[in-house]
Formats: C-alpha cells, sequence, structure tokens
C-alpha cells in the first residue's frame, strides 16, 4: 500500500478527510469505515490466490470436492459481499438521510442563493447582499445552499463542510451545509464546464454567528 | 398460458420480470412524485407503503415461479441433462431476481420519497 | 503450420484454400472472414490504443507539476476527451469484439460467423468513422467537451465549432460496428455450435460473449439515439436538451449512462471470460461451478442495466429513487464474488503453473477487486456526493477498466498468440514487461485516489501549490510512464516473437476448447470436418480430435460442391438442423462502407446535398447486398444436399437470418423505446415544458391511417408468404406490388404530416420530438416498402419463391414493427396527451 505513509497527511484546504462539518464528518467516517472493511478484503484474496498458486493438492473424489466448492462459492461469493452490502446500505441510508435538506426543529437553515455561470459564483442572500467567488456563513448553523447556473452545468462543492450538488439549467437544486467552527475553507467546481473549469474557484468563510449577522447587515444595505 | 419449466426461455425470465419492475419503480417514483408531490417531511409515507406492497407483489410472484421450475425438476427426473439444466438455471435466475428486488426495495424503508 | 502433414490431409485443405482462401493484394479489400476480420479489428484496436495512450501521456505531463503549461486549456480539454473516448469506443470494445469474431466460431467448432459480409462491414465502419474521429485532431477542432459530451456544454452556443459534430457522427458511425457485431455473435453462438454441444456444454467464454453481445444490442441504442438527437439540435437547432424550449440537459445524461453503464460491462465481461478460459488450463483442471459462474454472468448483464444513475447522483434526483441505484450498484458486487472465488478454488483445487498469462490473471485479480470494492464504495450515495468527479473516480474508473479488462486482455494475447503466429511467447521478456506496467499502473492511479480525497476535482487542466495536491500528482504522472515503458515492453515482446518464438506444437498449453484443435495458425475454414460434441472439454477427453478433424473424419467434409458451409442448429439441445451456406469474398461491404464514410464527410462539412447522393448510393449498394442471396448464383443456386444431411438453411423456414433480423429489431426497438422514454421524460420533468397550441397538429390522424395501411399491409404480406411456403407462387409478384403500394402510401401520408407549417421543431422540444417520432415511422414505411419492392424483383429472378419464402419471412419481420411502431406512437402522440391533460 502505496498510500499509508500519506495517512498523515490528511489536511488540505479541499480534503475530504479533514471534515469542518457534520455532512462531511458522516461522509469521512463512511470512508474510513469502507477503507477498513476493502484493505482486509483485497489482501485476503490476492493471499488466498498466491497461496492457491503454489499448491499441489491431491485430486478429490467427486463429493468432497463438490462440498469443497459449494463452500467457497456460497461463503465467499455470496455471502461475504451480501452482508458487506447490506450493512453498507444501511448506513448509508442512515447517513443520507441526514443530509437532505429536511424541514428540521429549531432554528431554521439560512438560506443562501449561488448561480454559476462561466466561469464564476455569484452568491446572494435574502436581504439582498451579494458577493462573487465568495460565500459567506456563519459559523454553527445549518445552511440550505440553492444552486442554479446560468449557462451550463456547474457543481457547487466545499468538500470540508459536504457533499456537492449540480448547477443545471432551468432547475434549482438544494444542499445543507454546515461549518462547525469559524474559519477559511474552499470550494471548486466539480462538473466539466468548459476552457477555465479549473479556474472555478469559491473562496469560503465561516464567520461566528454575531460576526456575520453584523456582515450581512451592513452587506445587506 | 404458462411457460414451460424446460423452455429455454425460462433463462432470462426471473431477470425480466426484474427489470420490468425496477423501471416502474423508477418511473412510477418520479411520476408519483410529479402528480402528487407529498410536502417535505410530511408524516404518513403512503408513497412508500404503495411501492413496497408492488415491491412484495412482485417478490411474491418471483418465488412463485422458482418454485415452479425446482418442482418441475422433482415431478420430471428423466429429462435429458440440458432441459434440467434450463430449468435449474431458470429457478436459479428466479430467486436471483427475487433477492435483488428486495435488496433494492429496502431503502423504501428508510428514505422519504420525493426530496 | 501445425497440420498434420499427409498426403489426405494435405489434398484435403487444398481443396477447402480454393473455396475458403483468402486473397493477397488489393483483393484483401474483399475478405469477409472471421479470421481475418477478427485479426484486423484487433490490430486496428491496438493502434488506436497507442493514440489513446499518447494522450494519456499528454495529460499526465501537463498535470505533474501545478501551474504547468506544456498544453493550453484548449488542447487539455481536447486531450483528456479524446483519450476517454479513443479508449471506450476504439479501443476496449472494438478489440473485445474483435477477439470474439476470431475465437467464437473456432470455440463452437463453426467454420465462419453467420454473416461474413456483415462482419466486413463492421470492421469498415469502426476504422473510417475512426479516422474521421482521429481526422478532428489532425485538423485542430477534436472533440473537447469530455467523452460524455455533456449538453449544454457540447451545444452551439457553448460549443459553436465542430468538435462536437466529429465525435457525434464519427463515434455512431463506429458503433454500427459494435451492434452488428452484437447482433451477429448472438445468431452464432445460439445457431451455429458443433454438434451437440448443448447450452450447458458450451464453453464458458460464449455464455460470456453471449450475455456481452446481447447487452450491446441493448445498450448502445439509447446512445445513438442520445447522438442523432444532439446532432439535430446542433445541425438543425431542433430543440431537445434546450431548457428554454422544453427541453432538459439531465436527458442527455440519461440516454448517455443508460448505455454508459452497461458499457463498462460490455467491457469486462469478455474480459472475465478470458480469464474462465485461461484460468482453468492453467490450473489444469475444470472451472468449478459452471452452472453458478453462468449465472453470475447473466445477473451482472440484467442488473448492469439498472445502475445508470450512480453516475447521476448529484443532478438532483430524489434521494429514495438514488437509493434504488445506489442497492442495485452494490447488488453486482454479488455475482462478481461468485466468479472470484469460483477462480479461487480452482486455482486452490488445481495444480497452477506460473506461466506469462497467468501472471497477467493475477494482476487482474488484484487491480480489479480493488476497483471493484471502491465502485461499492462508490455506490454508496453520501459517500457518492463527496468523491463524485473527482480524482477518486479517476483512479476507480482505471482500476475497474485496466484491471478488468487490459490485464486479462494481454493475459488473451499471450495465451492465443500461437494462434495468430503459429509461434509461442517468449517468457523472460513478457515478465519484465507485466512487472513494469503492474507497478506503473499502481504507482499512478492507487495514489490517485488520496488525489481525490484530498478534493481535486477531474479535468482541470491546472491546480494551484498548496492544496496537498504537488506530490501525488507528481507520483501518478512518474508512474505513468513506468506503465508507458511497459506497455512498449510488452509490444515488442509480441512483436519480436513473430521472427524468434519457437515454433508451437498443437494444442501448446493442452487446453480443452476446440480452438486448439486447429491448425497454428488456422486456415480460414478453421475445421476441414466438424465433429460431434458431448462434453465440455473435447480437447481434454478426447485425443487424437485434432488429426480426425484434419483427415475429414467428422461432419461435412466434402467441398466438391463450392459452397462456404457450415452445420445450424438448435439453440438448446446443439442437434443439427440445418446447413448453412455462407457468402463468399465481396467488396460489397467495403464499398458500402466507404459511401457512408463520405455520408458522414457530407453531413461534418454541411454539404448535406453530398450526403443524401451517398446515403442513396449506400442504400442502392446495400440492395444489391442483399440481391445476393438464396437461389442467386452467388449464393445457392442448387439446394441439392446429400441424402443424409438436413436442407440448406434458405430452403427452411428458421434459417439464422430471421434470427439476425430479430435481434436487429430488438436493437431498434432499444432505440425506439429510448425515444419513448424521452418523449415521457420530457413530459413529466422537463423544468419548462411546453405544449404548443397545435398539439401534435394533424399529424394524429395521418399516423392512425398510416399505422392502419401497414397492419393491413402486414397481414397481407404474411397471407402471401404462408402460401408461399406451401409451395403455392400463384399472384405473389402482384400482391407484392401492391403490398409495396401499401408502404409507400402510408409514408407519403407520413410525409404529408410532417409537412404541417404548424409543427415547429426549432421552436419546442415537444414539436422536435413529434417530429421526430413521425419521421421514425415513416423511415421504417419507406424501408419496408424498398425491401419488399427488392424482393418483387428476387420473385421475378426466381431466387426466392415457392417452397422457398426464407428471405420473404425476414422482411414480413419489418412489416409488423413498422406497424407496432405506429400503434404505440399513436398512443404515445395522441392517446397518451389526451390522457394527460384529463387527469
Amino acid at each position: 500500500m502505496v498510500a499509508v505513509p500519506a495517512l498523515g497527511a490528511c489536511a488540505g484546504p479541499q480534503s475530504i478527510l479533514d471534515p469542518a462539518g457534520p455532512a462531511a464528518c458522516d461522509a469521512a467516517g463512511l470512508w474510513w469505515g469502507m477503507f477498513a472493511v476493502a484493505v482486509v478484503v483485497l489482501l485476503g484474496v490476492t493471499a488466498t490466490w498466491i497461496v492457491g498458486m503454489g499448491r499441489r493438492p491431491p485430486t478429490l473424489e467427486d463429493a468432497r470436492e463438490k462440498r469443497v466448492v459449494r463452500r467457497w462459492i456460497v461463503l465467499g461469493g455470496v455471502l461475504l459481499p451480501s452482508s458487506c452490502i447490506v450493512v453498507l446500505l444501511v448506513f448509508g441510508i442512515a447517513a443520507g438521510r441526514r443530509m437532505l435538506p429536511l424541514p428540521r426543529a429549531g432554528e431554521a437553515p439560512l438560506r443562501i442563493d449561488v448561480t454559476a455561470r462561466q466561469w464564476r459564483w455569484e452568491v446572494r442572500y435574502g436581504g439582498g447582499a451579494a458577493l462573487i467567488n465568495e460565500l459567506r456563513l456563519p459559523a454553527g448553523r445549518p445552511v440550505d445552499v440553492h444552486v442554479q447556473s446560468l449557462d451550463v452545468i456547474h457543481s457547487f462543492w466545499v468538500p470540508r463542510l459536504g457533499g456537492k450538488i449540480d448547477a443545471i439549467p432551468g432547475r434549482t437544486n438544494v444542499v445543507r451545509l454546515q461549518a462547525d467552527a469559524a474559519g477559511e475553507y474552499r470550494g471548486q467546481c466539480a462538473e466539466f464546464c468548459g476552457t477555465r473549469h479549473a479556474l472555478m474557484v469559491l473562496r469560503v468563510t465561516a464567520m461566528e454567528a454575531g460576526e456575520f449577522a453584523g456582515w450581512l447587515e451592513a452587506a445587506s444595505r | 398460458m404458462k411457460p414451460s419449466p424446460f423452455h429455454p426461455l425460462q433463462i432470462p425470465l426471473g431477470l425480466v420480470v426484474w427489470s420490468v419492475w425496477f423501471v416502474a419503480l423508477y418511473a412510477g417514483l418520479a411520476v408519483a412524485c410529479e402528480v402528487a408531490r407529498p410536502a417535505p417531511g410530511e408524516g404518513a409515507p403512503l408513497l412508500n407503503v404503495g411501492f413496497g406492497v408492488f415491491t412484495l407483489a412482485t417478490a411474491g410472484l418471483l418465488a412463485l415461479s422458482a418454485s415452479a421450475c425446482l418442482r418441475a425438476l422433482r415431478r420430471e427426473p428423466e429429462r435429458p441433462p440440458r432441459d434440467r439444466f434450463v430449468a435449474r438455471v431458470g429457478a436459479a435466475v428466479h430467486l436471483i431476481a427475487l433477492a435483488a428486488t428486495l435488496f433494492i426495495g429496502v431503502p423504501l424503508l428508510g428514505l422519504p420519497p420525493c426530496v | 503450420m501445425t497440420r498434420p502433414r499427409t498426403p489426405e490431409a494435405d489434398r484435403i485443405h487444398a481443396d477447402f484454400d480454393e473455396v475458403w482462401g483468402t486473397p493477397p493484394g488489393w483483393r484483401a479489400l474483399t475478405v469477409v472472414n472471421h479470421t481475418t476480420i477478427g485479426l484486423r479489428f484487433m490490430l486496428t484496436g491496438i493502434a488506436f490504443f497507442l493514440v489513446g495512450g499518447l494522450f494519456a501521456m499528454l495529460v499526465r505531463a501537463q498535470l505533474a507539476l501545478p501551474g504547468l503549461d506544456v498544453l493550453t486549456p484548449e488542447l487539455y480539454n481536447q486531450a483528456f476527451t479524446m483519450h476517454g473516448t479513443v479508449m471506450m469506443f476504439l479501443f476496449a470494445v472494438p478489440i473485445m469484439e474483435g477477439l470474439a469474431v476470431y475465437l467464437l466460431p473456432k470455440m463452437l467448432g463453426a467454420r465462419d460467423l453467420v454473416y461474413p459480409r456483415l462482419s466486413a462491414f463492421g470492421y469498415w465502419c469502426y476504422l473510417f468513422g475512426g479516422l474521421i474521429l482521429m481526422s478532428s485532431v489532425v485538423l485542430g477542432v477534436a472533440p473537447d467537451t469530455g467523452w460524455f459530451m455533456y449538453t449544454p456544454l457540447s451545444s452551439v452556443p457553448h460549443s459553436p465549432g465542430p468538435n462536437p459534430d466529429f465525435w457525434l457522427i464519427g463515434i455512431t458511425f463506429a458503433e454500427i460496428s459494435a451492434v452488428s457485431a452484437g447482433v451477429e455473435l448472438v445468431v452464432a453462438i445460439l445457431r451455429t455450435r458443433a454438434p451437440g454441444m448443448s447450452l450447458d456444454r458450451m464453453p464458458l467464454y460464449a455464455w460470456y460473449i453471449l450475455v456481452m453481445a446481447m447487452m450491446i444490442v441493448v445498450g448502445f441504442p439509447p446512445l445513438i439515439l442520445g447522438s442523432i438527437l444532439l446532432e439535430l439540435e446542433r445541425a438543425a437547432d431542433f430543440a431537445f436538451f434546450d431548457v428554454a424550449r422544453g427541453g432538459d440537459p439531465v436527458l442527455w445524461q440519461h440516454l448517455f449512462w443508460l448505455f454508459g453503464h452497461p458499457e463498462v460491462y460490455i467491457i469486462f465481461l469478455p474480459a472475465a471470460g478470458i480469464v474462465s478460459t485461461l484460468l482453468p488450463v492453467f490450473a489444469q483442471r475444470p472451472l468449478v461451478a459452471y452452472t453458478p459462474v453462468v449465472l453470475a454472468v447473466l445477473a451482472t448483464g440484467f442488473i448492469s442495466f439498472a445502475l445508470w444513475v450512480h453516475h447521476m447522483f448529484t443532478v438532483g434526483i430524489p434521494q429514495l429513487a438514488q437509493a434504488f441505484f445506489s442497492a442495485a450498484s452494490m447488488l453486482v458486487a454479488v455475482p462478481t464474488g461468485v466468479q472470484v472465488f469460483a477462480w479461487l478454488a480452482t486455482l486452490w483445487l488445481g495444480r497452477p503453473l506460473w506461466k506469462v498469462p497467468m501472471l497477467w490473471l493475477a494482476g487482474f485479480l488484484f487491480v480489479f477487486v480493488a476497483g471493484g470494492l471502491t465502485g461499492v464504495m462508490l455506490a454508496l450515495v453520501p459517500f457518492n456526493w463527496q468523491v463524485h468527479d473527482t480524482q477518486f473516480v479517476v483512479a476507480h474508473l482505471h482500476y475497474v477498466l485496466v484491471g478488468g479488462m487490459f490485464f486479462p486482455l494481454v493475459a488473451g494475447v499471450y495465451y492465443w498468440l500461437p494462434h495468430f503466429s503459429g509461434r509461442m511467447p517468449s517468457a523472460r521478456l513478457g515478465r519484465y514487461g507485466f512487472w513494469l506496467v503492474f507497478v506503473g499502473f499502481n504507482l499512478t492511479f492507487l495514489v490517485m485516489h488520496w488525489t481525490g480525497l484530498l478534493g481535486m476535482p477531474r479535468r482541470v487542466y491546472t491546480y494551484e501549490e498548496g492544496l496537498g495536491w504537488d506530490l501525488p500528482n507528481l507520483v501518478s504522472s512518474i508512474g505513468s510512464f513506468v506503465m508507458a515503458i511497459g506497455v512498449a515492453t510488452v509490444l515488442i515482446d509480441i512483436a519480436l516473437h513473430f521472427r524468434f518464438g519457437r515454433r508451437a506444437t498443437a494444442n501448446p498449453w493442452h487446453a480443452d476448447t476446440l480452438e486448439w484443435a486447429t491448425s497454428l495458425p488456422p486456415g480460414p475454414y478453421n475445421f476441414a470436418s466438424l465433429p460431434q460434441i458431448d462434453s465440455r472439454h473435447p480437447l481434454w477427453e478426447r485425443d487424437g480430435l485434432a488429426d480426425e478433424i484434419a483427415h475429414g473424419r467428422h461432419g461435412l467434409p466434402g467441398i466438391a460442391h463450392g459452397r462456404r458451409e457450415t452445420w445450424g442448429v438448435e439453440p438448446l439441445s446443439g442437434r443439427v438442423r440445418e446447413i448453412i451456406h455462407l457468402p463468399g469474398n465481396t467488396l460489397l461491404p467495403f464499398v458500402v462502407a466507404v459511401l457512408l464514410a463520405v455520408v458522414c464527410i457530407g453531413l461534418l462539412a454541411k454539404i448535406y446535398l453530398l450526403a443524401v447522393a451517398f446515403a442513396l448510393a449506400a442504400t442502392a449498394g446495400v440492395l444489391r447486398w442483399s440481391w445476393e442471396n438464396g437461389a442467386h448464383p452467388c449464393a445457392a443456386p442448387d439446394a441439392t444436399t446429400p441424402p443424409d444431411h438436413p436442407p440448406l438453411h434458405s430452403r427452411t423456414r428458421d434459417g439464422p437470418g430471421l434470427w439476425g433480423m430479430n435481434l436487429t429489431l430488438l436493437a431498434n426497438g432499444a432505440l425506439y423505446l429510448s425515444l419513448l422514454f424521452s418523449w415521457f421524460y420530457l413530459w413529466t420533468v422537463a423544468p419548462a415544458w411546453q405544449i404548443p397550441a397545435s398539439g401534435a397538429a394533424r399529424g394524429g390522424g395521418l399516423l392512425l391511417a398510416s399505422t392502419v395501411l401497414l397492419t393491413v399491409a402486414s397481414f397481407a404480406l404474411r397471407q402471401i408468404v404462408l402460401r408461399l411456403a406451401r409451395g403455392i407462387g400463384a399472384g405473389a409478384v402482384g400482391g407484392f406490388v401492391a403490398i409495396t403500394a401499401l408502404g409507400l402510401a402510408s409514408a407519403g401520408l407520413l410525409g404529408y404530416a410532417l409537412l404541417d407549417p404548424r409543427l415547429a421543431p426549432t421552436a419546442t422540444a415537444h414539436d422536435a420530438l413529434v417530429v421526430f417520432i413521425l419521421g421514425y415511422s415513416l423511415f421504417h414505411c419507406a424501408l419496408a416498402a424498398l425491401a419488399t419492392a427488392l424482393q418483387v424483383g428476387r420473385l421475378r429472378a426466381g431466387y426466392v419463391g415457392a417452397g422457398m419464402p426464407y428471405e420473404l419471412l425476414v422482411v414480413a419481420r419489418l412489416w409488423y414493427y413498422a406497424a407496432a411502431v405506429g400503434w404505440s406512437s399513436y398512443a404515445a402522440l395522441v392517446l397518451f396527451p389526451a390522457a394527460w391533460g384529463a387527469a
């Protein structure tokens, strides 16, 4: 595993493995769980192959061989993957449900409108405040980002806060994000959108709730 | 008209039924959400129940067809091996389709329909 | 050549070569034999692979360090688009088809595929389609909107240049080869096996190819439809995908991935078939769990059609719907697991040998299982939302495709080399090549998972410093060049072996399947006589079989009649049912393909008159092709067969042509269903769907009238053909003329409907689809009429007629299909909107 030495290097401005919000935390947790199981399965299967290559077993009688084969197919071929995917689906459904922008008890999520176009992000707030290529949000409060596009398909993605959602002409998609702590984050267009796709970056700033409220009021005027 | 359990078309039949179910489920959900969209977070997930019943009915049909193949195998042990191969594979394909139907139906238990 | 050199065997070989031989010089263009065509497919595929690899090197060079300027963004976009396109459409699918075309008749104990002219035609379409696409690179206008061509980026407002047109037209042209090979392989597997080779005795490779070919038949048409729609939108401003006019760009994604996901398995299954063929040979025992493996292959084939939305988890589809696809995507892990453990158990119970092909299979196992595991991860919706469209996915797909396709392919090439050259591969250079590729590959792509997890998106031409992406990208780029050196080593090894390889002995690997009973390299007819098969492993259980075959001791040994012949069998039991006579070499497939290539060039250059003229010429070519069947002097004018033999297929009522027609119509039906899907999809989910005041205009009534005519004609045709089958020929010519007239009349009605000035296909997606559906019906009316008109001539000439209605039965299917399309179009265009409006 060449990647193992890099295990310590999970941090990064856009790292999925350096989560800073509940959705991103869920996804990172899923990753580590799946990664562990996958490594065990991969190494097990490869080891079996290598050991099998070196064996010189006696020929078994038919009935015995049939039993051995059945064991391999049923245990390894059917039960192993089946049990893995059942567990995975159950975890996945629970995690996916938590990420949905459903109505929630307590403080309502803040709505922010993001419009993508070649090659920039336009960010608008309810009071009329607007930003270009920059998004500010209050820390600790869920935010529903309503994403639209004016030209081609883009994808809105701030990896440390949560999953991505496409910006598609004619539609408005919603993704719920939350930053647990104030700080600087980085987002980037994730759907290929033409020549300057690589440069379509979004600066994201999470501010303390009070500071954010002050900024929003000032910017709305 | 009942297809013979030894007809070669038994081989793909179970998975064909499964495909039709899958398309109906996906298309039905899209249409249902368009025609009668429940408010997000609404309590009674009627749509889930409806699609759940549809899923169980499909699973039941597949189970019946599989058992028809298996019974025919027991009833007519003197058939040539190639016929028995067809019925055996047919039964197994029905069972695979049954498992696939139930597994893909699982999300109906945990997710709201149209969000 | 490892043919038994006895005077008797030499004489038989000389006789067969007279009929089956492949001519040299310019007449090589006329060759239709599957051995030659299969080799051409593979060589062309390797050439395109090198081109695709070159693009990959450019991409990796540009990404080696942050902020590099090896390529401009424009060129980078062309490079990654062309890399994906070439590898998928011009390398992976065709080379797997080529191998199947080459091997299957030999494994099944047949002399050729069922439609040799179609094989040749497919090859030329592939070559010319690929060359058209390549010409865009030379002209500097290569496609640059990704191999997935998402609209609106690929629509005229955002891609005004001809770049996407080269993709849409070139690839669609090349896809003719995929669909035609799909149809041909299915029929060959079901109908031209060795006598006694019942379904449960078929080599596993044939099961894999059967499923893969069926998947092509059903899976490629959605993309072909999508490409036609998009090209119509680009060239004629039809409004299929434009939101403002009631279309939807997401429709393109559905059509693309409806094809795109099955495509992955279309590539993987034949490769897994190679594994299941080679592994038992080197483990020196049969593969365990034959029936479970067959079941796994079938299940994979079906389930893979229910995965396409997992490429679209971020477009905003309700999560419950996504979860169905998520579950289905995870589910393929089970049949894959069954195969992996069947392979492992075979090794465990066998006495495996570490030959070079086995090295590649071991590499396959590691790389592919790793790719499968990340595939299951990607199927999980909440995780997918994070890693979708990142380098993680790039790593995953290369693990699956290189692991699941390239490694087994190289294993297979090494294994079958003695077949291509009569010589054995070297042991040393092959090992170096393997290790370089294996290490280089993992260096490149294992690290790339990490790059993706650190948040690097795909398809970016550059990146900033300080994001943690610098080192992993550099490692990946270095790895990719190591891998390239490895590939070069393998190619050099293979090239050298043609000169220096040790001569192969008969059945050099001690294999079990029939392709090793031919001489090495094989003659174009494969077998001088066709053996009866009574087990799954004929060469393990019958010593001397190859010798008996070469000495003409088995079926169909005579060639005095001058026809190319092979057995036609019942699909299930493998019992002989007829003698299939096959066409000989002809220039027609080449000519028709050249004419179609000019049509494509005309469309690209927007010289539509040229395109129409050459389309008509191509049609004439196809009609000529169809003329030379049945009792035509070029086919089988004399129907007599030896007394204890079955009849010639052209004198039966159920020859392979009928099966081919059914499968072609199945492909066509998949295209039509995709069209109906588009119609219903836009009705329900297009964000700004508009129904013009004119509705379907006057189309409804005319469509109904035309469909009634078609239905009447179908019934009438059926009656005449049944009378001919009973030997009554009176009135057939007149009847056929009348039926042709009915077909033309119904085409005329539809043409009149299309002339309605209220239909505005450039104004709304609604009208664009109405026009397309009516046009589709019109095309089929005209096609049925034309095919029937041709049969009038052939009835007159006596090439079909009383007692030999076979081809007329084939033509009748076209009519039934056209009528069925008419009725369902009427339901979709007229009845459905009324019901929807009422609801």
